[in-house]
């Protein structure tokens, strides 16, 4: 592309070098998990009882999920400042497509290959399947709405959510009101994770680059960016798709950890789940919306620990936490408009508002620096 | 004077909204290294035509021609790449982004696409089928863009180190290197207007449209700001359109003037001869009051 070899080398190790190391790591926890598991498996074959970490790893889980919903939202919601209200929708498409995939591939195996790794694979592959069908869904919707300057694309994703759950709750091959149950478990730490890492490099690099403050410009000013040459549809149309596709991934990886994947689990209370930690953690803020996403998702589970231990065991109160989650959202949210309307960072990451003594990524191009900001 | 080349024509151009007409066979051209003025009462059509020249309203009736292109129906963003740019009347920057990456959303990217527009355009033109082969092709190029932002390649890297430089240019330019990384609506207003014009040259046009680029400004600010259109149009050799309510700016600084009134154009000619007609003078001073001479009435 222009560039002499030996730079391009170099240019290919930062855009590939992030994504190797954290399959380094991933790999080192998932292995360590690996190992635990059979030391403890190998303990209670001795009938000792070691600690394991099925809940903390389920609890991860959970809380990736949600940290890849939030972060993909943000790209719509966030950066590109249109209201999209439907990502429940997009997750359940990836959901049912990855899970009904895998769940009819179970019975496969890629030969030559071991049988954990082949498993990966149509998993990642499936996964992937999930994530298309999600993007085109979100192209379809996206499309015809997003030409539209407004409240178009709430209302219309509204319906989108909506549609695919009343679609889903009425098909039998689906698993109808009852929902598929049986789909393998491969969502390992692994795969969770690098998804997750996978959102929040494709998030961050977005905002860096020029597409990104094509969207910004959107965002700020949606007359003046069209004035200065940049195509307003198509950008908000490709955010769009990208956002759905990831949302679509989380749908996809979700179906793999849960035991059983219903209509239930992708009802407008989901979306505005997601719009929820979005807007806490600061519309426009990728860190701002893992950190929303992470508490949020924890929170409920923390309260109903706490509710545990209140109650003496008294799973009855436990439960109530479920009931009162969406109130206290809403209360959430109120104060959280009325304290600090911009989100926890506004638009800023989480490095510009730490301390400044404390060494620091490279500054994101679209938010001010720490200085700057003194001398205004 | 008017001997460069044509850049924008406009031919009888007229609009309606509803049963009012807004503007009526407007007539402008363009040629590069001319700088020619706009002004009229308030409510006359100024910014009407302006936003009629740059695609935000479409002509009910007369044709826009960009570089010999007609360009009635073209969104905005594509009459801006063809060489058109804008100020706004009031300043519309990006105002949560910074100096710097207000000029760079406008410098467009010379990116290498998947595809080439020289293969898009002859299938494009042959309409139907073909044309929307071409979209779908010219959709897959964009996100083909994207992968190169995901992936970080070298490429890409490269023309994100060119577009930052580029836009470091501009502000230098214009004055703003200090600025580079403050808030766009942090600026004073009259380097939130500077910024809108180098935000403008940022999309590399051939026209500039400069909508009230005064407005708001001292005495000061207003010499500075004559000097610095002067100079522009030489240093990029642009063809450059003044809307403007300052009498002694557009004066000062225009080689002809297009006087709007009611959506007609009613003069167009040099700065000495539009401050002497009398229907200029009407439009903006209401009609000459006759004091009836008493040696008249007598016999």
């Amino acid at each position: 592309m222009g560039v002499s070899p030996s730079s391009g080398l170099r240019g290919w190790t930062r855009g590939v070098a992030p994504l190797a190391l954290a399959v380094a790591v991933l790999s080192v926890l998932q292995l360590g998990l690996n190992a635990w598991d059979s030391y403890a498996d190998g303990q209670a074959a001795l009938g000792a009882e070691v600690f394991r970490p099925d809940f903390l790893v389920y609890l991860s889980s959970l809380v990736a999920v949600n940290v890849v919903l939030t972060v993909s939202l943000n790209i719509v919601n966030g950066m590109t400042g249109q209201f999209s209200i439907g990502h429940a929708g997009f997750m359940a498409v990836g959901a049912y497509i990855a899970g009904k995939l895998s769940f009819e591939v179970k019975e496969l195996a890629i030969s030559g290959l071991p049988h954990a790794v082949s498993d990966q694979v149509l998993f990642t592959l499936s996964l992937l399947a999930g994530g298309a069908a999600a993007a085109l869904c979100g192209f379809l919707v996206g499309l015809p709405s997003l030409r539209l300057k407004g409240d178009y694309l709430a209302i219309v994703t509204l319906g989108f959510g909506e549609i695919i759950r009343v679609v889903v709750q009425n098909t039998p091959a689906l698993g109808a009101a009852l929902g598929i149950s049986g789909i393998p478990q491969h969502s390992s730490l692994f795969m969770v994770w690098l998804w997750v890492f996978i959102t929040v490099l494709a998030a961050r690099r977005i905002a860096n680059s020029s597409h990104g403050r094509s969207l910004w410009a959107i965002r700020e000013d949606e007359v003046a960016a069209e004035a200065m040459g940049v195509n307003t549809t198509g950008y908000k149309v490709r955010s769009f798709v990208v956002s759905s596709f990831f949302a679509g991934i989380a749908g996809g990886l979700f179906a793999h950890f849960v035991p059983i994947i219903n209509p239930g689990s992708f009802t407008f209370v989901k979306s505005m789940e997601v719009v929820v930690m979005v807007v806490a953690g600061g519309l426009g803020s990728t860190t701002g919306a893992i950190l929303a996403a992470v508490m949020l998702t924890l929170l409920p589970e923390g309260l109903r620990s706490l509710f545990l231990a209140v109650g003496g065991g008294d799973a009855s109160l436990a439960q109530k936490v479920d009931q009162v989650r969406m109130p206290v959202y809403g209360v959430l949210l109120v104060v959280l408009m009325l304290v600090r309307p911009q989100g926890l960072f506004g638009t800023k990451e989480i490095w510009d508002v730490l301390p400044k003594w404390l060494p620091r990524l490279p500054r994101a191009p679209n938010s001010p620096p720490a200085r700057g900001k003194e001398a205004a | 004077m008017s001997a460069g080349e044509l850049l924008l024509r406009a031919e009888k151009c007229s609009i309606e909204f509803g049963g009012l007409r807004a503007l009526e066979d407007f007539d402008l051209e363009i040629r590069r290294g001319d700088l020619k003025g706009l002004i009229g009462p308030n409510g006359a059509g100024k910014t009407t035509a302006f936003n009629l020249l740059t695609g935000v309203y479409r002509p009910s009736s007369g044709n826009i021609l960009v570089g010999g292109q007609r360009v009635n129906g073209l969104q905005p963003h594509q009459i801006n790449r063809l060489g058109l740019a804008r100020t706004f009347q009031n300043i519309r920057l990006f105002k949560g982004l910074c100096a710097v990456d207000n000029v760079r959303v406008a410098c467009l990217a010379e990116s290498t696409p998947l595809i080439s527009k020289e293969r898009l355009e002859p299938l494009r033109k042959r309409g139907g089928v073909s044309a929307a082969v071409a979209n779908a092709l010219d959709a897959t190029n964009n996100y083909y863009d994207w992968w190169r932002a995901l992936l970080l390649t070298p490429g890409f890297q490269q023309e994100e180190r060119d577009l930052a430089s580029k836009a470091e240019r501009l502000l230098e330019v214009m004055g703003l290197s200090h600025r580079r990384d403050e808030e766009a609506r942090n600026l004073p207003y009259g380097e939130q207007r500077r910024l809108e014009i180098a935000r403008a040259l940022g999309t590399r046009p051939k026209v500039l449209l400069l909508d009230e680029p005064a407005a708001g400004m001292n005495t000061r600010e207003k010499a500075d700001l004559m000097a610095l259109i002067r100079q522009l149009r030489d240093r990029f050799s642009l063809g450059i359109l003044v809307i403007e309510h300052d009498m002694k700016l557009v004066m000062g600084i225009c080689e002809e003037i297009t006087v709007l009134d009611h959506g007609e154009t009613i003069a167009r000619d040099t700065p000495e001869k539009v401050r002497n007609d009398p229907k200029v003078i009407e439009a903006y001073l209401g009609e000459p009051y006759r004091i009836s001479d008493p040696r008249e009435a007598r016999p």
